[in-house]
């Protein structure tokens, strides 16, 4: 690829040494001689320069170290689809090749490969493929129209994650060659997409997982490129810095899964624009820095209608720190899962178990929680538990056992939303629940007792403080040193504190 | 009017035109452990091999099916499960327990119509922990139906292979009831091999005092009547839950389901004709070197969480690597400090013969890496093409390649020291021992037991020994 560049090399992918970039200019850049190419690395240390040299600017960077000048013969511009997929899967030069191959050894130990003869031979019928990887292979298109469909036409799964593919174009290429393309990873390819929305038919008619994590793609550009998406279950959108920016409509509609995670742009706001997905069953919201959530559409113990198919939240290494959020996902109307570890509110903390408790108690439909099922009796003790914890709250806020008297004032409902509802399905909390135990230590399980004489009145009064448990046997024993007197001539009585 | 005949054979029964030996294998899955673990283990066949929870087979593997019978290729149904007239699909298993509650549960669970209610055998009291019970009072009453069942499953094979023993080390029917079941099993099938999945007691999860105990009685009782456990510790796997997994407190269904997907590797070749280990005898031809010796320790990788997805790639390299890791090990040991004597490393799914080339010969500065003097083999490395298959729902994240390596290493007696100690410290005082003796034991029958466990011991220091 290194005769005839022309001017359509810009915007091409390159790969220079494992690094990939992509090509901002190209032509003279005086006074060194020849033809130079000027790349923007995906790595913003990797360059020298933001594309000027010597004051003239030839090309801009996004980082003052994100650019290079280099000679066109040092840049790996990638290989089309077809020759990747043969050079991966096929032996080039047949089975002389076994000849050649060095003797591997492991601690002095020869390694036999067992029928891999039979693993090339199959592999080699590109036409039975199905579900292959072409990860970090320099794909960089789809190569000659139909070569893909004639050759490999069945395959179902492909990995076409860290290639050099350059725009969206170069992925419709390849997918309108593969009629029953389900799954598709373009992971970490900085593709162009289309400015405008273009309706394809029949690419992608099979599709069902597209990944599309450090693709740096948009939401708006995600919303363009959907309608050709018509039967889409998963869709992977992790670390792209998404903000989302507008509804989707009559797009994403047979979406099941979506992962935003690590896009740091996002806040809660942005979430109602997908809370309509009527097929949203799973959403991966880890490490986007959320803390709060909110459904204004519902009040304290009603259901939200946003999120209506929503089952399995997962909201790890998040900022939630307040229960304001978990009693906010109670509102869901199908949520059964969640996992929310690694959050202020939930790390770290010494008692663990009573977090999870009171997760349990505040969402009513959860069954499973942080991959741990909730099974009925754990769902009983931690909502009689979480009952008894704020049964002293509840009075001071009004609460009362009696129904008619009972009025907690409005702080305490938004605080504990479903405190009500348990206290009609296990009984309003009994006081002698509610009495706060005293630390059982030594000093608090002791008697003060007062003895004195009742003759001799001038006598000061003892006080001591005794274990309950002690019998009157050593109680005399210990009063007769006390007293200097024996034993057998103690006689004691008991006087009530009343008189 | 011959050939009128052979014909409508040959379009009834097709598989008849060519007859491949079939060679059948029969799980059985004893006590609890035994139990649940293979309620795991059938699931995820099942999803393999596209059977669903009625024992019919999924219309898109039906078409693989017939390929598989015209050009051999890989289904291998018939060595798990076994075809019923009516074309559905029913387990080579048998589920026993000496009591109801967990037979129960896969009497009434999701595959309850997947097995015959002859495979499933419970009796009415159980073995509360005690191997005495689980193998003299309560387990003999129960021994002849359950070898009775067992016949009634090997007359429906035509070249039986062997026996995949499923059982726990601790509890008392997996320690008890197993080493009955073995020496009957020897007598009545001599010739047939018999493979062992074994759960080593941990204390983390442990719901005895006296696994130590028990887990020594059986080793001592089995280790003649069988060629080759894998064992498996519950602490190791409750390690790899909580910290690859990131599941907080791992309860006995994520324990198992990550058992289920060893073990599944570790049979895949058995169940889809794969390159290496293709039969029960190669397993002990590859990884046996004495009849004693017969440990292998498992690895297997890649092991991502399920939530994230598509977040890290997995290269061969990098699962290769990851096979030489403690935090991958199935059974606790530090295999750096003994001596391999065989190893074998099965790759699953998306692999090509490149890029195993090009792992191994990463591989190849590991100096830690050090076999005995007097084993010539070294490596074994198969691939086979399956993909590995992840239970939906599960903790596990789908994944387009994985291995697993079994080896033999003299490090494993790691774990057989540490047990030993445990029964020391409580057999020098005789703690629990009465429970032993009012079912019918002796005294010298644990110290019996022991001393075989420290001749054990030796053996794997000599085997480790230079010339």
């Amino acid at each position: 690829m290194n005769d005839a560049l022309t001017s359509d090399v810009i915007g091409r992918r390159v790969e220079v040494n494992g690094e990939h970039a992509t090509v901002r200019f190209f032509g003279d850049v005086p006074p060194v001689a020849g033809f130079w190419l000027g790349v923007e690395w995906d790595n913003p240390e990797r360059g020298k320069h933001d594309g000027s040299h010597e004051g003239t600017v030839y090309f801009k960077c996004r980082h003052p170290t994100g650019g290079s000048f280099i000679r066109p013969n040092k840049v790996n511009f990638g290989v089309d689809f077809l020759t990747a997929l043969k050079n991966r899967y096929v032996l080039e030069d047949g089975p002389e090749e076994d000849g050649k191959e060095q003797i591997v050894t492991i601690g002095n130990r020869t390694v036999q490969t067992v029928g891999f003869d039979s693993v090339i031979k199959r592999q080699s019928q590109l036409n039975k493929l199905e579900d292959i990887s072409l990860r970090n292979c320099a794909v960089n298109g789809a190569g000659d129209k139909g070569g893909i469909a004639r050759a490999c036409p069945h395959i179902r799964k492909v990995d076409l994650s860290r290639n050099l593919l350059s725009s969206w174009d170069d992925v419709i290429d390849i997918a309108d060659q593969l009629k029953d393309l389900e799954v598709l990873n373009l992971s970490e390819n900085k593709l162009e997409f289309p400015s405008c929305s273009t309706s394809l038919i029949g690419t992608f008619s099979a599709l069902k997982v597209l990944v599309l994590n450090r693709t740096g793609i948009t939401w708006a550009e995600v919303l363009r490129c959907a309608p050709g998406w018509p039967v889409l279950e998963e869709l992977y959108l992790g670390s792209n810095n998404i903000c989302i920016s507008e509804r989707p409509v009559d797009v994403l509609q047979t979406v099941k899964l979506l992962d935003l995670s690590s896009n740091q742009l996002i806040d809660e706001n942005q979430l109602f624009l997908i809370a309509y997905l009527p097929r949203l069953e799973q959403l991966i919201l880890s490490n986007i820095g959320i803390s709060s959530i909110h459904f204004p559409d519902a009040g304290i113990g009603c259901k939200t209608s946003l999120f209506p198919s929503l089952q399995y939240l997962v909201v790890n290494d998040n900022q939630i720190s307040q229960w304001s959020f978990i009693n906010e996902l109670d509102k869901l109307q199908s949520l059964d899962t969640l996992s929310c570890v690694r959050n202020p509110l939930t790390a770290g903390s010494k008692d663990s178990q009573t977090t999870r408790q009171f997760i349990i108690a505040r969402i009513g439909q959860l069954k499973t929680l942080d991959r741990c099922q909730i099974l009925p009796e754990e769902r009983r003790g931690a909502e009689l538990d979480y009952r008894k914890a704020f049964g002293n709250e509840w009075k001071k806020a009004g609460g009362h056992q009696n129904p008619d008297k009972n009025r907690p004032n409005e702080e305490f409902l938004a605080a504990h939303p479903r405190y009500q509802f348990l206290c009609q399905k296990y009984g309003a909390p009994e006081d002698g629940e509610l009495k706060t135990q005293q630390p059982f230590i030594l000093k608090n399980q002791l008697l003060t007792l007062k003895i004195r004489y009742p003759d001799q009145l001038d006598q000061k009064v003892l006080e001591k403080q005794l274990p309950d448990s002690m019998t009157i046997q050593k109680v005399k024993g210990l009063l007769s040193r006390l007293l200097k007197v024996p034993v057998s001539q103690l006689l004691l009585s008991y006087e009530s504190p009343k008189c | 009017m011959i050939l009128f005949g052979v014909n409508l054979l040959s379009s009834t029964f097709p598989l008849i035109s060519y007859v491949p030996l079939t060679r059948e294998c029969l799980s059985i899955h004893i006590g609890q452990a035994g139990i649940q673990i293979g309620d795991a283990c059938w699931e995820l066949y099942c999803l393999e091999h596209g059977i669903q929870p009625d024992g019919g087979v999924l219309d898109s593997k039906k078409d693989q099916l017939e390929n598989a019978n015209v050009e051999h290729m890989d289904a291998s149904f018939d060595t798990f499960f076994c075809e019923t007239r009516a074309g559905k699909y029913v387990p080579r298993a048998l589920f026993m327990d000496l009591e109801p509650t967990v037979v129960d549960g896969i009497r009434t669970g999701k595959y309850r119509s997947l097995f015959h209610p002859e495979q499933l055998v419970s009796g009415k009291e159980d073995a509360a922990n005690n191997y005495a019970r689980g193998h003299y009072s309560v387990g003999s009453e129960i021994i002849d139906l359950v070898l009775e069942r067992i016949r009634k499953l090997a007359k429906q094979c035509s070249g039986l292979q062997g026996f995949l023993i499923f059982r726990s080390f601790g509890g008392g029917t997996g320690s008890g009831f197993t080493s009955l079941l073995m020496e009957q099993l020897s007598i009545e099938y001599s010739r047939k091999t018999k493979l062992e999945f074994s759960v080593y007691p941990a204390p983390r999860i442990s719901t005895a005092v006296v696994e130590p105990y028990n887990s020594i009685l059986t080793t001592h009782s089995t280790i003649e009547h069988s060629d080759c456990s894998f064992m498996v510790d519950n602490e190791a796997i409750f390690d790899i839950c909580h910290r690859k997994l990131g599941v907080e407190r791992p309860s006995y269904a994520s324990i198992n389901r990550l058992i289920g997907q060893a073990v599944s590797s570790i049979t895949a070749s058995l169940r889809f004709k794969g390159p290496l280990n293709v039969d029960l005898i190669e397993f002990q031809t590859n990884l046996v070197p004495y009849p004693r010796i017969h440990f292998p320790m498992t690895t297997f990788a890649p092991i991502i969480s399920a939530d994230k997805a598509y977040h890290e790639e997995l290269s061969v390299s990098d699962i290769t690597a990851a096979c030489f890791e403690f935090s991958n090990q199935l059974v606790k040991c530090d295999p750096r400090l003994g001596k391999y004597m065989a190893c074998c490393l099965l790759y699953r799914g998306d692999v090509v013969p490149k890029d195993v080339n090009a792992a191994i010969a990463a591989m190849k500065s590991r100096n830690s890496v050090r076999f005995v003097d007097w084993c010539p083999t070294g490596f074994k490395v198969g691939i086979n093409n399956q993909p590995p298959v992840a239970m939906p729902g599960g903790d596990l994240a789908k994944v387009q390649r994985a291995v697993c390596m079994l080896s033999n290493t003299t490090a494993i007696v790691e774990a057989w020291a540490r047990l030993d100690h445990k029964f020391d410290l409580m057999y020098a005082k005789r703690a629990f021992l009465h429970w032993y003796i009012r079912e019918g034991m002796e005294e010298g029958e644990f110290s019996e037991a022991r001393e075989d466990l420290a001749a054990l011991e030796k053996d794997y220091e000599e085997v480790g020994q230079s010339f």
